[in-house]
């Protein structure tokens, strides 16, 4: 079975702009989720990116970034509130605690270590965003001007997810097959184990894209331009080079420079209001909320315009249409 | 000092030293050998022997990927390799790895193919030419348009090769391309590249474990021994040597010869045919393959014997107090993509005994992991009936999966863990780091983990799994394997293993299940079923095409036992 986060071709905007275009409109909303702490404008970059990958027909990566993101978000508020005793609001004395010492659960805490939790439930569901939708293969050719000698750098920032996804899938299942007297598999070794194979596989591949004389000089700077002859026409949203743009890339380009602008400058004008200790302030102004809009708003930036005469009628005028010619009913 | 390529040979070393960093013994030792264009190679030896690390110099991997120190000289095609990098031997040479899954950079098959084209920047016209003219001549122009990760191991394979061949190069370079391929596939393989070695030219160099599926193909063998060459001539004075030197590397067909005391030695299926069948033979009173008989009497007798076995498999596994695992109309699905579903598996019936062993074969994508992984729980079954006795333990394709921790004991703690380890001979290891075990002792610390806590006491779960448990070993680790498997056999487990190599399930198993498509098509004793065919066949049976004859030591017997039989 194939992971969620694995790259499926699909002839929307998002997987046919170029991989520069891509990266410019998914990591100005990672970089807005950075600059902010305020959990409205944090919410609205997390639901631009769930809008945007279910409008790229991401929405298994989507979920399973957000189950995955909501169970890191929690381990995050519970440490948080272990470890921080700052805060006004005192919820709990627990009592002196080994290495932690006298352990206060404060609201402040809890509600800090929420913040914490929901930027980084967000960047996971950027980076399953992009796995899902970005083509690794177009990426690998992208950076061929930048990291052509490296061809190590190239596999680990666009192969790592794939190979580690791979691999994941099958350590669980390795996992669920020890007996039950092999020492139960935690996560912390799987975790390690999933990374050292993961990066040892990567190198694997990193010697493959050597062997198929990544780090040469192309003779054609123009060499990346897709396949021309018309049986092979269809594949022009798979393969592909670093030269060929396309039609939407303006449009992620322009949504990407717009939500930094509007983030910067709302950042100068206090739009980021937001205190932890010691007492939490959320400032809910009116420029905190424009920004929150702008920023949810370019979740619609992968739209897909229907194109001229493919117009379809809503479901409930079809079903009219079929009830006048006998052909169904209304309810069918 | 740079020769011009086409007068240059395809491969030459001279005094070739090497060793991978932190090594405390080098891999190569003195290697010198050259190839000249248009030969095909067969690279013998045994695991470690540096066959690997030979074929990565060759591409430059070895020293500039992997490091380590190097003396010598290496020259592809009057090209400097020690001097040069991979990147500038990718216009001659050819690499394609022994596990296809590290080898695929890309998403789409397309891409995977027309990838090295574009690093060296021909026009997008030439491209899609080449791309559909190798894609033609590996006959997968149907999985061009593909995402890489729903490919099979052997569609996987194929693709690989069609990424090293696209630049038409000089030389080409495979290491145990047919590991994770079905008989069919298999053959298939060695003679398309014999074909293109043929007609377009192209220097072979290939190592491989299974010698018997190419050693016919092969101009000349060069047989490594340590990291130096230990042999390097034509593959009958191959077989002459490894008679003396290394057995494991005889071939099952030599052997047979051997045995029988019959010269000279075969190279193939062909030549040991025509040798049995000449006149000089049939004058001293031996017999024709096809008149041989079995078991000294008439070939009806060994049929009625054969009939017996068949009786006695059929008993022995449907007695319910013998019985480890019974599957009634098993039917799996499973998806490709989001959108296509296909049965994988359609309506197996499939009866394993206590202490039975029996071989599941079939071609790549025939259902036999699938079945391995619903009886193991890993996949549900959209319909049917599984009866497990007791539990079973499951050994997949890749024992590192199992392993996590950096000691042996910490994977296995307890009485359980203990107990485990001593099954597999593994209890003197239990201070070591996993990743210090040899690739057959991993294997066996993985099985272990799957046994922990499934025995009572000393007592083994009903039925043990192992998925293609031969990938990448020499025989020398496969007669391991062998003893090992009926060591757990005489414990009483059932054991069902994945195989696509038929000598193997010659040397252990007592019955073979043959899937195709999904569904059981044939279900017999091993003599049975891998004498009866062409692709599931040992070489033995296919020389001798006599029923019940399948291993070099049943050959030599018939041969003996026929009348005039005296070599």
């Amino acid at each position: 079975m194939r992971s969620p986060f694995a790259y499926i071709p699909r002839p929307r905007p998002l997987q046919l702009a170029s991989p520069s275009a891509a990266v410019a409109y998914l990591g100005s909303l990672v970089v807005v989720a950075f600059l902010y702490s305020n959990p409205f404008v944090l919410l609205a970059v997390g639901l631009s990116f769930v809008i945007a990958g279910r409008l790229a027909g991401a929405a298994a990566a989507v979920r399973a970034a957000l189950w995955m993101g909501f169970t890191l978000a929690l381990l995050i508020v519970v440490v948080n509130a272990l470890v921080v005793s700052r805060g006004e609001t005192v919820l709990a004395r627990l009592g002196e605690w080994p290495l932690f010492g006298q352990v206060d659960v404060t609201l402040e805490a809890i509600l800090a270590g929420l913040v914490l939790g929901l930027r980084a439930a967000v960047v996971m569901v950027a980076f399953a965003v992009y796995s899902a939708c970005v083509d690794p293969d177009r990426v690998l050719r992208a950076l061929r001007p930048i990291a052509g000698r490296s061809a190590l750098t190239a596999t680990l920032v666009s192969r790592l997810v794939p190979v580690a996804a791979a691999d994941a899938a099958r350590l669980r299942d390795a996992a669920r097959l020890r007996g039950p007297g092999a020492a139960p598999v935690g996560r912390a070794p799987l975790a390690r184990r999933l990374l050292a194979g993961s990066l040892d596989r990567a190198v694997d591949v990193a010697a493959t894209l050597e062997l198929r004389g990544y780090s040469l000089q192309s003779r054609d700077p123009n060499a990346g331009a897709t396949f021309s002859l018309p049986q092979r026409g269809e594949r022009r949203f798979t393969g592909g080079g670093q030269g060929r743009r396309s039609r939407y890339d303006r449009r992620f380009y322009a949504v990407g420079a717009l939500v930094l602008s509007v983030a910067v400058i709302g950042k100068a004008l206090g739009a980021d209001a937001f205190s932890e200790y010691p007492a939490t302030e959320i400032g809910v102004a009116t420029i905190t909320l424009a920004v929150a809009a702008v920023v949810a708003l370019s979740g619609l930036a992968p739209l897909r315009r229907m194109p001229v005469g493919s117009h379809r009628e809503p479901r409930w005028v079809r079903n009219a249409h079929a009830t006048e010619l006998g052909q169904g009913s209304p309810g069918a | 000092m740079v020769t011009k390529p086409g007068i240059a040979p395809a491969l030459a070393l001279t005094g070739v030293n090497y060793a991978y960093p932190t090594a405390e013994a080098p891999a190569l030792r003195d290697v010198s050998f050259e190839l000249s264009t248009g030969e095909f190679v067969l690279l013998a030896g045994r695991s470690a022997s540096g066959k690997s690390t030979l074929l990565r110099a060759a591409c430059g991997l070895v020293p500039h990927f992997h490091g380590g120190e190097i003396e010598g000289r290496i020259e592809v095609a009057g090209i400097d390799a020690i001097a040069s990098g991979p990147g500038e031997l990718a216009a001659v040479v050819g690499y394609v790895a022994q596990d296809p899954e590290t080898q695929v950079v890309s998403t789409t098959v397309s891409a995977e193919i027309e990838l090295p084209l574009e690093m060296r920047g021909d026009p997008p016209a030439s491209r899609a030419r080449a791309v559909e003219e190798v894609a033609l001549a590996l006959a997968i122009p149907h999985l061009l348009e593909r995402a890489v990760d729903t490919l099979s191991g052997g569609e996987l394979q194929r693709v690989a090769l069609a990424a090293a061949l696209v630049t038409r190069p000089r030389l080409v370079l495979l290491d145990e391309p047919t590991s994770q391929l079905d008989p069919v596939a298999g053959d298939e393989l060695i003679w398309l590249l014999r074909r293109l070695n043929e007609e377009w030219g192209v220097t072979v160099l290939l190592a491989e474990h299974r010698l018997e599926r190419c050693l016919a193909a092969a101009d000349r063998v060069i047989a490594m021994a340590s990291g130096s060459v230990g042999f390097d001539g034509n593959p009958r004075d191959f077989l002459t040597w490894a008679q003396d030197a290394d057995s494991a590397l005889e071939t099952p067909a030599a052997k047979l010869f051997s045995l029988a005391g019959i010269e000279p030695l075969p190279v193939g299926v062909r030549a040991a045919r025509k040798t049995l069948s000449s006149s000089e033979h049939r004058g001293k009173g031996s017999r024709t393959p096809s008149s041989l008989n079995l078991f000294g009497g008439e070939e009806s007798a060994g049929r009625e014997r054969i009939a017996e076995k068949v009786q006695d498999v059929r008993r022995g596994s449907g007695s319910p107090s013998t019985v480890a695992v019974a599957v009634r109309d098993l039917w799996v699905e499973l998806s490709r993509s989001d959108e296509e579903r296909r049965d994988v598996l359609r309506g197996i019936d499939l009866t394993v005994g206590r202490g039975e062993r029996v071989a599941l074969m079939g071609r790549n994508g025939a259902g036999k992991s699938t079945l391995l992984r619903t009886l193991a729980g890993l996949t549900d079954a959209v319909r049917g009936k599984i009866a497990l006795r007791s539990e079973i333990a499951l050994l997949t394709q890749n024992p590192s999966d199992y392993l996590v921790r950096e000691r042996v004991g910490d994977e296995l703690p307890g009485d359980a863990g203990q107990a485990a380890l001593r099954v597999v001979g593994l209890e003197h290891a239990v201070d070591a780091d996993p990743r210090d075990l040899s690739g057959g002792e991993r294997q066996r610390l993985a099985l272990a983990i799957a046994l922990a806590g499934r025995m009572d006491g000393e007592a083994l779960p009903g039925l043990v799994a192992l998925d293609e448990p031969t990938r990448g070993m020499d025989r020398a680790r496969k007669d391991d394997l062998v003893g090992l498997i009926g060591d757990l056999a005489g414990r009483g487990a059932g054991l069902l293993v994945a195989t696509h190599d038929v000598e193997f399930a010659a040397a252990f198993a007592e019955r073979v299940v043959l899937l195709g498509d999904g569904v059981v098509i044939a279900d017999g004793p091993a003599a049975e079923v891998l004498s009866g065919g062409w692709y599931f066949a040992t070489e033995v049976g296919r020389v001798l095409d006599l029923p019940g004859v399948i291993t070099p030591k049943q050959g030599a017997e018939a041969l003996r036992g026929s009348p005039g039989g005296s070599h």
